[in-house]
Parts: C-alpha cells; sequence; structure tokens
C-alpha cells in the first residue's frame, strides 16, 4: 500500500539524481575552463525520462527482447557523454563557455530545489493522510 | 557521485588556479632579473593544466565501468614549464651584466601579458568559489526533504 503511494516520488528521486550528476559535471567543466584540449561533459537524462514514460509499451515475450517504450523509471541509467560537436572558438581546443557553464549551474540549482521543495510537499501529504488530517 | 565529489572537483580547481597566480606572481616578481642560478636571465614560467579523470582507485574504477562514464575528477597541474621564446635585448651599457656591444638581456616577462593572465586567474578561481557554493546550498537543500 505504501509502496504505491510512494510510486509517484520515484520520478523526482531520479530527478534529483540527475540533478546532482549535472551539477558535478558542471563543476568540472568549469574546473577545466582552462585546460587545453578539454571538451565540455553534458548529462543526457530528460530525453531517456521521456522514453521511459512513453503511452505505449512493448510486450516483453522474452528475457533477451530489447524493451521498447514505457518502462520503471528507476531502470534508467543517467549518462554523462562528452560534447563533441559545439564549435570550439579557442585556440586550445576547449569548448567550454564559462557564461553557459554558469547559466547551466543557476538553471540546475533551481530545478533542484524544485524537485527537493516538490518531494517535501508528497511526504507531509502523506504524514496528513496518516495522522487523518489532524 | 555526491555533493562531496562535487567539492572535491571544484577545490581541484582551486589549488590549480592558486599554483597559476603564484607563478603569476613569480613572473612579476622577476621581470628586471638579469642573473639567475644558471647565469642566464630569468625565463617566464607558465603552468600546464590536465584533466583529472580519476584518482585510480579501485571502487572508482568499478564505479565508473558499472555506470559507463563519470564526471571526472577535476583538474591538475602536470608541470610549470618555461617560456622559450628569446629574450628582450636593451642598450644599457652602464648594467654590470651588459656585453662587449652595451646590450644586456632582460627576461621574456611581458608585464601586461601577466596582468592579462592574472586577471583570467582570479575570474576562473572566483567561478569555482560560485560553483562551492551552489554544491553547498544544494546539499543545505537536501537536507531539508522530510522537514
Amino acid at each position: 500500500m505504501l509502496g504505491r503511494i510512494l510510486t509517484g516520488t520515484n520520478v523526482l528521486e531520479k530527478s534529483l539524481d540527475a540533478a546532482l550528476l549535472r551539477n558535478e559535471t558542471i563543476s568540472q567543466n568549469i574546473a577545466n575552463a582552462d585546460t587545453p584540449g578539454y571538451k565540455r561533459k553534458t548529462v543526457a537524462f530528460e530525453e531517456y525520462l521521456n522514453d521511459a514514460t512513453a503511452s505505449i509499451k512493448g510486450i516483453r515475450t522474452r528475457q533477451e527482447h530489447i524493451p521498447v517504450g514505457a518502462r520503471n523509471v528507476m531502470d534508467i541509467d543517467i549518462k554523462v557523454s562528452e560534447d563533441k560537436s559545439s564549435l570550439s572558438m579557442r585556440l586550445d581546443e576547449n569548448n567550454v563557455d564559462i557564461e553557459n557553464e554558469m547559466a547551466q549551474m543557476a538553471k540546475n540549482t533551481i530545478k533542484y530545489y524544485l524537485l527537493t521543495q516538490k518531494i517535501s510537499s508528497d511526504f507531509s501529504k502523506i504524514k496528513s493522510a496518516i495522522k487523518e488530517g489532524r | 557521485m555526491g555533493y562531496f565529489s562535487s567539492l572535491d572537483i571544484s577545490s581541484s580547481a582551486l589549488t590549480a588556479q592558486r599554483l597559476r597566480m603564484d607563478t603569476i606572481s613569480q613572473n612579476i616578481a622577476n621581470v628586471n632579473t638579469t642573473r639567475t642560478e644558471n647565469g642566464q636571465p630569468y625565463r617566464r614560467k607558465t603552468v600546464l593544466f590536465e584533466e583529472k579523470s580519476s584518482t585510480g582507485s579501485f571502487s572508482e574504477y568499478l564505479e565508473s565501468s558499472m555506470r559507463g562514464k563519470n564526471a571526472g575528477a577535476g583538474v591538475r597541474v602536470t608541470g610549470i614549464v618555461e617560456d622559450t621564446s628569446p629574450f628582450k635585448r636593451v642598450y644599457d651599457p652602464g648594467h654590470p651584466d651588459a656585453d662587449e656591444e652595451g646590450y644586456v638581456l632582460m627576461p621574456n616577462v611581458d608585464v601586461i601579458t601577466e596582468m592579462v593572465n592574472m586577471i583570467s586567474a582570479t575570474r576562473a578561481y572566483e567561478a569555482n568559489i560560485t560553483s562551492i557554493n551552489t554544491t553547498k546550498g544544494m546539499a543545505m537543500k537536501a537536507l531539508e526533504i522530510g522537514r
């Protein structure tokens, strides 16, 4: 019963994990803003989340089948990838844009705060239900 | 993954930028040094930065192979190298280090370049401080979950 109540927080938990990893990645990018040849790193999560929450779901009759469509949010693995595509405007082949990284960091922090607030309010709702609204 | 690795990354960058600052100070301090230990004028020094991908511990290798790639472990200074560009020749016959023609070899330090590098190092340092404060803010916010 409680498990079913708490399934909604799974997505929030996973999103918090992703935001934390993204914070780490942005820190790494800022730390290496002056390293020659360094390529900036990004975290892909929202795309995977979109795929996982799709409305269609492929039925797997065998264990070897590749999962298609909707799947458990907790199974998403958050990946760090190198951004080699973005234009390198610098002579040292480093493609970190410090202003962009700071903006991304601010965005990520706001998202993190939002998620913590949402998770807190979810828990307080459950608490309220347990206490019968008293 | 975790708050502490983010803080480690940022602090490694702080260390690196501080070392860069020390080197710049050394260059500016020796802008007129015509004689060093090896008898030559002072050569400008620069630091080399390299991305630190892992500390090499077993747990980190295990984690990175299980989770694909990880964000990395900050930045490290691989060495301090000397600038091999030629020395400046200045005509000053009264100088004790002047050659027969009256020219003195001055260090290959350009004060303006050093000043610009210093501003760059300061800004990079500030950016990493901001990053540390952001991570700290996130950690404090996470402690409030369930309050």
